[in-house]
C-alpha cells in the first residue's frame, strides 16, 4: 500500500509542475526554431535560448518542489500521510531528478536529431552539445542535491550560484581544448579520448551528488 | 425525534442542569409522556452539539430522581411511573417557594408579609387572566 | 486500561528554551480531549509527538495500540491530522486535494465529502489561494473529515474562524461521536468550544500538565463565592480556596476543591456568602494561570 503512496506522491509533485516543464521544453523547441530561421544572429540567440530554458528549470524546480514544501507550510500536510520520512525524502527525490531529466532528456534528443538532420551543422558537434548540456544536468543535481538536504533556501541559493557561474567556465574550458575543438568541425561523430572524459566526469559527479543525498537523507530521522 | 432542547450560552448554569431542567419541563408540560423514548445519550450529544459527558451526567442525575429509565441495548425512555408529570410541576412549584422563602430571609422579610404577597401576587394573576 | 485511542507516559523532549516534562496523557475511544494552555506550553509539540512525527526524548507513545514514532506509518492510516500552521497547495483546486486523498484513503466517503461542500459553503473548482482563511480551514478539516477516520488530531481547528464557521466544525467534530469507536483530540485556545463539546480536558502549562480529567468532574471542583464581610472580620485562609479579592466589604474567593464545607467555615468566620457561582474554563483557565505564575515567581525570588 505504501508503494502506491510514494508513486502518488511522485505523480501529485508531475501534476503540479506541469507546467514549468511543459515551458522549459517548449522553449528549447522555439530555440531550436529559431536556429533554423538561419544566420549568424539567431544562431547566438537559439543557442543561448536553448540552454537558459534549461538552466530556469534547474533553477525552479528544486524550489519549487523541496523548498516550498516548507516555506508554503505544506509539510505537515504530506507528513499526516501514511509514510515514513524514508518514503518522502525518496519520493521526494525521485520526483525532482524526474522532473528535470525529462524535458533534459527531450531537448538533448531534439538537438542532436536537428544537428543530425541538418548538413549545416556538423555532427563533430554533438558530443559537445552533450557535454554543455550535462553540465547543466550536473549543476541541476547540486542545486536539487544542497536543497533537498539541507532544506535550506540559502544554501540553495547559494548552490544556484555556484552552479551557474560554473556554466560559462565550464563551456570555457571545452572549447579551449584543441582537440576537440578540432572535431568539433568534423563532418561525422567524434568520440575523442578528451571527450569522453569529459562526459566521464560529469557522469561520476552526477552519480556522486545523487548518491550523497540519498545517503545524507536517509539519515533523518524526524520530519521536523 | 427532536429533543426540542436548547442550550442557552447566556445561561450561567452548567449544561447538565439545562438539560435536566428541560427535560423536567417538557414532561411537566406534558409535551413528553411516560413511558415514551427520549434520544440517546449520543443521540442527544450530537443533536445539542455538546459533549457525550455531559449528557451522561445529565441522564444519571435523571434516573436517579426517577424521571427516566436506562436500558441497556435499549436507550433511554421517560419513566413509565403514572402521575411524573404533575409530580415534577410540584416538584417544581416546591422549588420556587423554597426560594421565595430563602430570598425572604435574607431580606429580612417577616413570614405574615411573605404570606400577603403571594396572595397579592395571586389575585392579580387571577384579574389578568380575566381580563 | 486496554484499546486507549491515546497514551503517553512519561513523555518527555528537550529543547534548547523549552522543555517537555513528564507528559502523562490519556484518551479512551469515543470520547473528545481538548487540550488547552497559554502559548507556548507546549500543546504543538505534545501533537507532533503523538503523530510520530517528532521523536520524543523519554517515554512511551501510543496511539490506536502502535507505538509512535516507530509504527507511525500504520498509525496514519486511521489517523486524521490538521494542525493551525499546515497550508494545503494553493496553485492547486481543492477538488485536486479531494481527488489526492481519495486516490490514498479507501474509506473515504464521497457522498459525505459533497455534503460537507454544501454544509461548509465550498466549491470544488475553487483554488486554495482564493479562499478565505475561513474557507481554507474548512477545506483542510474537509479533506480530513471525509475519511471518517478513527482518531481525529486538530491543532486549533477553529482559531480565527467567524461564528458560523465555528458552528459548522463544532457541529461536524460532534457528529463523530455518533460512533463509538472513533475518538477526537483537539488543541484549542477557545475554551468556550472546549468546554462545550470536550469529555477530558488537559491543561498544559510550561511543558507540563497541570490537569488531566473528565470535564464535568473538573468544572464541579471550581467555585467562585461572593462574600460579604463586615469590618473587622477577618477571612481564613482555607485548604481548596487559591484566592480571595477583597474590597471594602465585599470579598471575592476562588475555589479550586469545592465542598460544602468552605462555605459552613465562611459563615462560621462572621462573613455571609452571598452567592456561590460556576465558574467557565476560560476563567478557571485565567485563574489557574495566574496562580501558577505567582507561584513560580516566589519560588524564583
Amino acid at each position: 500500500m505504501t508503494r502506491s503512496l510514494v508513486r502518488t506522491l511522485i505523480l501529485a509533485d508531475w501534476e503540479r509542475h506541469r507546467w514549468p516543464v511543459i515551458f522549459c521544453i517548449a522553449s528549447g523547441v522555439l530555440a531550436l526554431g529559431l536556429i533554423q530561421v538561419g544566420g549568424e544572429l539567431p544562431f547566438i540567440f537559439g543557442a543561448t535560448w536553448f540552454f537558459t530554458g534549461l538552466i530556469v528549470l534547474a533553477c525552479i524546480l528544486p524550489g519549487s518542489n523541496v523548498i516550498n514544501e516548507r516555506k508554503k507550510q505544506t509539510l505537515p500536510f504530506l507528513m499526516s500521510l501514511p509514510i515514513s520520512i524514508t518514503q518522502f525524502t525518496a519520493a521526494k527525490i525521485v520526483s525532482t531528478v524526474g522532473l528535470f531529466i525529462i524535458p533534459w532528456l527531450t531537448l538533448v534528443i531534439a538537438a542532436v536529431l536537428y544537428i543530425a538532420g541538418h548538413e549545416k551543422f556538423p555532427n563533430g558537434s554533438i558530443p559537445v552539445v552533450i557535454a554543455l548540456a550535462s553540465l547543466v544536468l550536473v549543476g541541476f543535481c547540486l542545486i536539487a542535491g544542497v536543497a533537498l538536504v539541507s532544506e535550506s533556501e540559502g544554501m540553495m541559493v547559494a548552490a544556484m550560484v555556484v552552479s551557474n557561474s560554473s556554466y560559462g567556465f565550464g563551456w570555457y574550458l571545452l572549447v579551449r581544448n584543441a582537440v576537440i575543438r578540432a572535431d568539433m568541425k568534423n563532418p561525422e561523430i567524434v568520440w575523442n579520448t578528451e571527450i569522453l572524459t569529459v562526459l566521464g566526469f560529469e557522469f561520476a559527479v552526477i552519480v556522486l551528488i545523487l548518491g550523497l543525498t540519498f545517503y545524507l537523507q536517509s539519515r533523518k530521522r524526524d520530519f521536523v | 425525534m427532536d429533543s426540542g432542547i436548547l442550550i442557552s450560552q447566556s445561561d450561567k448554569r452548567p449544561i447538565y442542569l439545562q438539560i435536566i431542567e428541560q427535560i423536567k419541563r417538557r414532561i411537566a408540560l406534558g409535551d413528553w409522556s411516560e413511558g415514551q423514548p427520549i434520544p440517546s445519550i449520543r443521540q442527544l450529544a450530537v443533536d445539542l452539539q455538546i459533549s457525550v459527558i455531559t449528557v451522561k451526567r445529565a441522564y444519571l442525575e435523571l434516573e436517579r430522581e426517577g424521571v427516566i429509565v436506562t436500558q441497556q441495548g435499549r436507550g433511554s425512555r421517560i419513566a413509565p411511573t403514572p402521575g411524573l408529570g404533575l409530580r415534577l410541576h410540584q416538584e417544581e412549584l416546591q422549588k420556587h417557594l423554597e426560594h421565595a422563602a430563602r430570598l425572604s430571609a435574607l431580606l429580612g422579610i417577616e413570614q405574615k408579609e411573605l404570606e400577603t404577597r403571594l396572595r397579592e401576587a395571586s389575585d392579580s394573576l387571577a384579574a389578568k387572566e380575566d381580563q | 486500561m486496554k484499546n486507549l485511542a491515546i497514551q503517553l507516559d512519561g513523555v518527555g523532549k528537550k529543547y534548547r528554551y523549552f522543555t517537555l516534562d513528564n507528559i502523562q496523557l490519556q484518551l479512551p475511544p469515543g470520547q473528545i480531549m481538548g487540550l488547552i494552555g497559554p502559548n507556548g506550553a507546549g500543546k504543538s509539540t505534545t501533537i507532533r509527538i503523538l503523530m510520530g512525527l517528532i521523536h520524543q526524548d523519554q517515554g512511551e507513545v501510543r496511539v490506536l495500540g502502535h507505538r509512535m514514532p516507530a509504527e507511525q506509518v500504520a498509525a496514519k492510516w486511521d489517523i486524521g491530522f490538521a494542525s493551525e500552521d499546515m497550508r494545503l497547495y494553493d496553485v492547486m483546486t481543492l477538488d485536486w486535494h479531494m481527488r489526492f486523498i481519495r486516490s490514498i484513503y479507501p474509506q473515504w466517503d464521497p457522498a459525505y465529502a459533497q455534503l460537507l461542500l454544501k454544509r461548509f459553503g465550498l466549491m470544488a473548482e475553487q483554488k486554495i489561494k482564493g479562499l478565505s482563511h475561513g474557507q481554507r480551514v474548512k477545506a483542510t478539516l474537509l479533506l480530513v473529515l471525509a475519511r471518517r477516520p478513527r482518531l481525529l488530531v486538530l491543532d486549533e481547528p477553529t482559531t480565527g474562524l467567524d461564528p458560523v464557521a465555528r458552528h459548522e466544525i463544532l457541529r461536524e467534530l460532534t457528529a463523530v461521536m455518533n460512533d463509538e469507536g472513533r475518538s477526537i483530540l483537539f488543541s484549542s485556545h477557545n475554551t468556550q468550544d472546549v468546554e462545550q463539546i470536550s469529555d477530558q480536558i488537559t491543561f498544559i502549562d510550561r511543558g507540563r500538565i497541570i490537569d488531566s480529567m473528565d470535564k464535568e468532574a473538573y468544572l464541579d471542583r471550581w467555585r467562585r463565592l461572593r462574600l460579604e464581610a463586615p469590618t473587622g472580620i477577618e477571612l481564613p485562609a482555607l485548604p481548596g480556596v487559591i484566592s480571595i479579592r477583597q474590597t471594602g466589604r465585599l470579598a471575592v474567593a476562588t475555589s479550586n476543591e469545592f465542598g460544602p464545607g468552605i462555605a459552613r467555615a465562611y459563615e462560621n468566620s462572621g462573613a455571609r456568602v452571598q452567592t456561590i457561582e460556576n465558574m467557565t474554563l476560560e476563567e478557571i483557565f485565567v485563574a489557574k494561570v495566574e496562580l501558577s505564575r505567582e507561584e513560580h515567581q516566589e519560588v524564583g525570588a
